[in-house]
């Protein structure tokens, strides 16, 4: 179950000969991204390898791989031509990491996963059946999740409509996914907005009546966020800081959270200064923690909650 | 020969042999590796090839009539990977999946998921497209490396110990926990095993395991049993009104035609007519994800939780209004 440093380097090697002998003249750096290592580190990989043979280890029983021009080359191997089956423990990674995305049936990932137990070995698929059931991730939000993972990796344009949760509004958007992304559990599309014309993120669980359309585009960039997402999950738009102070039964549990963030104070509650950009996220938060919370900063944050309060407790 | 070398010359002599192989023919093929007494080599024999099985590498015995052609071999054709024959697309959602949680950087079997990303990968004859989905997990100190330990300790069934750090008596207590299963639960790492200290099944945020070791000196012993119907999921909330703070209570709630499309997002169970009902074991959470939603969402029973969302609502009014200070 502990892979030994010897057996995951063992690993690394006996998917490095086929690698080569199946893209021949591959860069180094290629060959070692794809292998997972470091360049220097695939170098001395190299020569570990030009010393394997069987016996009697005469010149032509060594496997032949080498590097000319900065590309790696492997005389055709017979015997590594492909990498060894996935191990069970292989097998229950990979269908772990699936389950995030909560694959629904018949999807691309849920059949992906039925093939993938199909090329285990027969001894390590009991195994793999045990484990599996040992690591649980699916999270039971019954989002969109399984339809927006579709839309995102094939680029389609998508439609639906989205919820402001406190206001009580719903708009319809098209927009073509960039990323799907878990914050604190909480799973977010970040999409460019046709009608906004802009990145927007939008809350997986706010999405209702989702569809896929028959537009693709070419995404650009790396899809990699260039903003960093706030507690609220948006992107800092507008840098708006709200102090809020938690009350003394709540504070360790925030701590946790806020870190070196918080401070504590000596009647036992936490402050900390959070960046929030709306309104209406505010309030939600705020309202979320019934009273034990409190805004201290600024006075319009005080006010806004305090009026939401008041609407609740009028409508109870 | 260093242990990798020889254990990678042991795969290339076992898919060269055409018939199976003596303890003896291996000897004489390594006779650095395996010299000593019979006994001696016969024990490191058993080590390699214990560790090839771990890697999916199984050599086994084959016992002729006679025995001087009995011995060990490798079946070539369970040995290679074959093409799983993933269409572009279902070999994309899973790479995207497994990247994602890789580079979270806290997902047990790490190491595991990048060699099988790896293997998946390599009958692609276009590269695979850079993945979209990115999960951030709740990323205690050491985290990653606790998840590893606490991972190898349910593959192998050993007991644990660690202490567990409790934020309400900011202290932490040493215990033996016999662990059965984790569970990502919104952003967060959960361990299910039984706890000896407690003498019950108790369910351990990883985030607040401060120290964990595997105990035991035998290995390849398990130490536990974990029984045939026990799931994870009946011990982790998946909502924060899951936590078992009181008996279960049935709450109504009603939402308005905006936000009744999502009950099943927003609270677990689908609203038919506006209206659902919640079973719950900590109805503060309740209460305070139904106050966030403002005038849309409603409790309509029972007055426990009417009553008590009012005494909610108008505390945070009155913290608000400097009634309190």
């Amino acid at each position: 179950m502990t892979p030994t440093a010897a057996s995951d380097r063992l690993r690394r090697l006996l998917f490095l000969v086929p690698y080569v002998s199946k893209h021949p003249g591959r860069t180094v750096d290629e060959v070692a991204q794809a292998v997972g290592c470091t360049r220097n580190e695939l170098i001395e990989e190299l020569d570990l390898v030009t010393l394997v043979g069987h016996p009697p280890f005469q010149p032509d029983d060594f496997v032949d791989i080498y590097v000319e021009d900065d590309r790696v080359f492997v005389q055709f191997d017979q015997r590594l031509s492909a990498p060894p089956r996935l191990t069970a423990a292989e097998g229950v990674a990979l269908a772990s990491a699936a389950a995030i995305l909560e694959p629904q049936k018949e999807s691309a990932l849920s059949v992906a996963l039925q093939k993938l137990e199909r090329v285990l070995p027969e001894e390590a698929a009991s195994r793999y059946r045990e484990l599996t059931r040992r690591l649980d991730v699916g999270a039971r939000g019954a989002d969109a999740l399984s339809e927006l993972t579709r839309a995102v990796v094939e680029h389609r344009e998508i439609e639906f409509d989205y919820v402001g949760v406190a206001r009580g509004e719903r708009e319809q958007r098209r927009v073509r996914p960039i990323e799907l992304l878990s914050h604190r559990g909480q799973w977010y599309l970040r999409a460019f907005c046709l009608a906004r014309n802009g990145e927007r993120l939008f809350r997986s669980d706010r999405i209702a009546s989702l569809k896929l359309t028959e537009t693709t585009f070419t995404p650009e960039g790396d899809g990699k966020a260039e903003r960093p997402v706030t507690e609220t999950g948006k992107s800092v738009r507008e840098r708006v800081e709200v102090t809020v102070r938690f009350s003394p039964a709540l504070a360790p549990y925030q701590q946790e959270r806020f870190g070196d963030a918080g401070r504590l104070e000596g009647d036992g509650s936490l402050t900390v200064t959070v960046p929030g950009d709306s309104e209406s996220w505010l309030v939600r938060w705020i309202l979320s923690f019934g009273g034990e919370a409190r805004v201290v900063a600024p006075e319009w944050a005080i006010r806004v909650v305090a009026q939401a309060a008041a609407a609740s407790l009028q409508s109870l | 020969m260093d242990r990798t070398e020889r254990l990678l010359n042991l795969v290339a002599f076992f898919l060269d042999a055409r018939a199976p192989m003596s303890l003896d023919a291996i000897r004489d093929a390594f006779p650095d590796d395996y010299s000593g007494s019979n006994d001696a080599s016969q024990r490191k024999f058993e080590r390699d090839k214990a560790e090839l099985y771990e890697l999916g590498i199984p050599l086994r015995y084959e016992q002729k009539t006679d025995d001087e052609d009995s011995g060990y071999l490798l079946d070539r054709e369970a040995y290679y990977l074959p093409e799983p024959g993933f269409s572009a697309d279902e070999l994309a959602v899973l790479y995207a999946a497994g990247s994602a949680a890789l580079t979270s950087g806290a997902f047990p079997g790490r190491q595991d998921l990048a060699h099988a990303l790896r293997k998946i990968g390599f009958f692609a004859d276009t590269p695979i497209p850079a993945a979209q989905v990115r999960l951030e997990v709740s990323n205690a100190k050491d985290l990653a490396a606790r998840l590893e330990t606490i991972w190898a300790a349910i593959g192998a069934r050993k007991s644990l110990d660690l202490d567990y750090f409790s934020p309400r008596a900011r202290a932490a207590t040493t215990r033996k926990v016999d662990p059965w299963g984790l569970a990502l639960r919104r952003g967060v790492w959960n361990l299910v095993g039984w706890c000896h200290l407690r003498k019950e099944l108790r369910t351990f945020h990883v985030n607040r395991i401060r120290r964990v070791t595997l105990l035991g000196t035998r290995p390849r012993q398990p130490d536990f049993d974990i029984p045939e119907k026990f799931s994870i999921d009946d011990h982790v909330a998946n909502w924060p009104w899951e936590y078992r703070i009181h008996e279960p209570l049935e709450v109504t709630l009603s939402l308005d035609e905006t936000l009744a499309p999502l009950s099943q997002q927003l609270f677990g169970t689908p609203a038919r007519g506006g209206t659902l009902r919640v079973t719950v074991t900590h109805l503060d959470a309740l209460l305070d994800q139904v106050l966030s939603m403002g005038t849309s969402a409603k409790v309509i029973g029972p007055s426990q939780a009417k009553d008590r969302l009012r005494e909610r609502a108008q505390r945070v009014l009155s913290v608000h209004t400097g009634a309190q200070s």
